[in-house]
């Protein structure tokens, strides 16, 4: 039943984000964006990652989803009947070579939740599970590493976003989010 | 500032439907409650201050959706993303910073000696990341509406 849902799932994102790459009309390709967006945070929480999860559905199915409509609202439609846009021969066999490279290093990876994965095995991770809750008090690992083991590196992040804003006030010559 | 002007010539993409209104009406305290609670609730179960900060500002932009792009600017006002967002900066600094001035390593919690510092030490850094990103999302959202500012550049 599990393995059905994954298929039918896997199945899902790669047709979404086939008809994102492929649809003609902008406002289409948004939503089926949107629509991989969602596909994708589900599959994150079948591999049990639901803080990604989360994330992916918060800011890729919500969010951005938005920003794009906004976007496009600003921008004219392309004329003429065609749905698809036509796909250049040579690009599409670049890119299916790049992902057959690509697709070579899944097999290397562990099936999901083995027991003898790096990810498992690994002396970090170890620590982290063993003393997490006795050095930081709280019981999302993840927020332990994010928040109080690697928090310089959480500190970057923010001011990655930090900057990010400040940059796009910069080029749109303004001084606050009008 | 600029917006009465291009108003005319290129008009928001809103329409006042009553159903998007009284659903958003319904669901924003809800929403707000859920982001809140992913935020501070992101120590002990999954979530934090990133996918929190997100889910706070999308009540704004589901404001912006329901009654008017601009009605919502006007009633956010445009120094609070910028607030929001600076100040998030600043107290997650100040939060890594007080250790170092205690005498021990940036964001080392436990120097403050206050009960459970590390615990609520995390919990005020992951409010300061929701602070960043809620403000970010909300005035990206206002700046892509409004498009390019006249004092430079083409328009759009």
């Amino acid at each position: 039943m599990n393995e059905i849902l994954e298929i039918a799932l896997l199945v899902f994102v790669v047709a979404s984000a086939l008809v994102t790459a492929l649809l003609r009309d902008v406002l289409g390709s948004i939503i089926a964006f949107s629509a991989y967006s969602l596909g994708i945070s589900i599959v994150w929480v079948f591999l049990r990652a639901p803080d990604v999860g989360l994330t992916e559905a918060a800011v890729g199915a919500g969010v951005i989803t938005v920003l794009f409509l906004l976007t496009i609202a600003k921008t004219v439609r392309p004329t003429g009947d065609r749905t698809l846009e036509r796909v250049n021969p040579g690009a599409l066999v670049i890119t299916i070579a790049l992902v057959a490279v690509l697709s070579m290093t899944v097999f290397a990876l562990p099936p999901v939740g083995a027991s003898d994965s790096a990810v498992v095995t690994d002396d970090v991770t170890e620590y982290y599970l063993q003393n997490a809750y006795t050095e930081t008090e709280v019981h999302n690992a993840v927020t332990a590493v994010l928040a109080a083991y690697r928090g310089f590196d959480t500190l970057g992040e923010a001011v990655v976003v930090y900057s990010a804003g400040v940059g796009i006030l910069l080029v749109l010559h303004k001084e606050v989010f009008e | 500032m600029s917006d009465s002007t291009t108003d005319a010539e290129t008009p928001t993409p809103y329409v006042e439907s009553p159903i998007i209104m009284t659903t958003v009406r319904i669901i924003t305290p809800f929403v707000f409650t859920f982001g809140l609670f992913v935020m501070f609730h992101g120590a002990d179960s999954s979530g934090g201050g990133f996918q929190g900060g997100v889910i706070v500002g999308t009540v704004v932009l589901m404001l912006g959706m329901a009654f008017g792009i601009e009605t919502t600017r006007s009633w956010v006002g445009p120094k609070l993303p910028v607030g929001l967002v600076g100040s998030g900066v600043l107290a997650f600094i100040l939060i890594g910073i007080g250790p170092v001035l205690l005498g021990g390593t940036f964001l080392e919690y436990h120097t403050y000696g206050i009960y459970h510092a590390t615990k609520y030490g995390i919990e005020l850094v992951e409010l300061g990341i929701g602070l960043i990103v809620s403000g970010i999302v909300t005035g990206l959202f206002f700046v892509i509406s409004s498009g390019m500012g006249d004092n430079g550049g083409e328009t759009a």
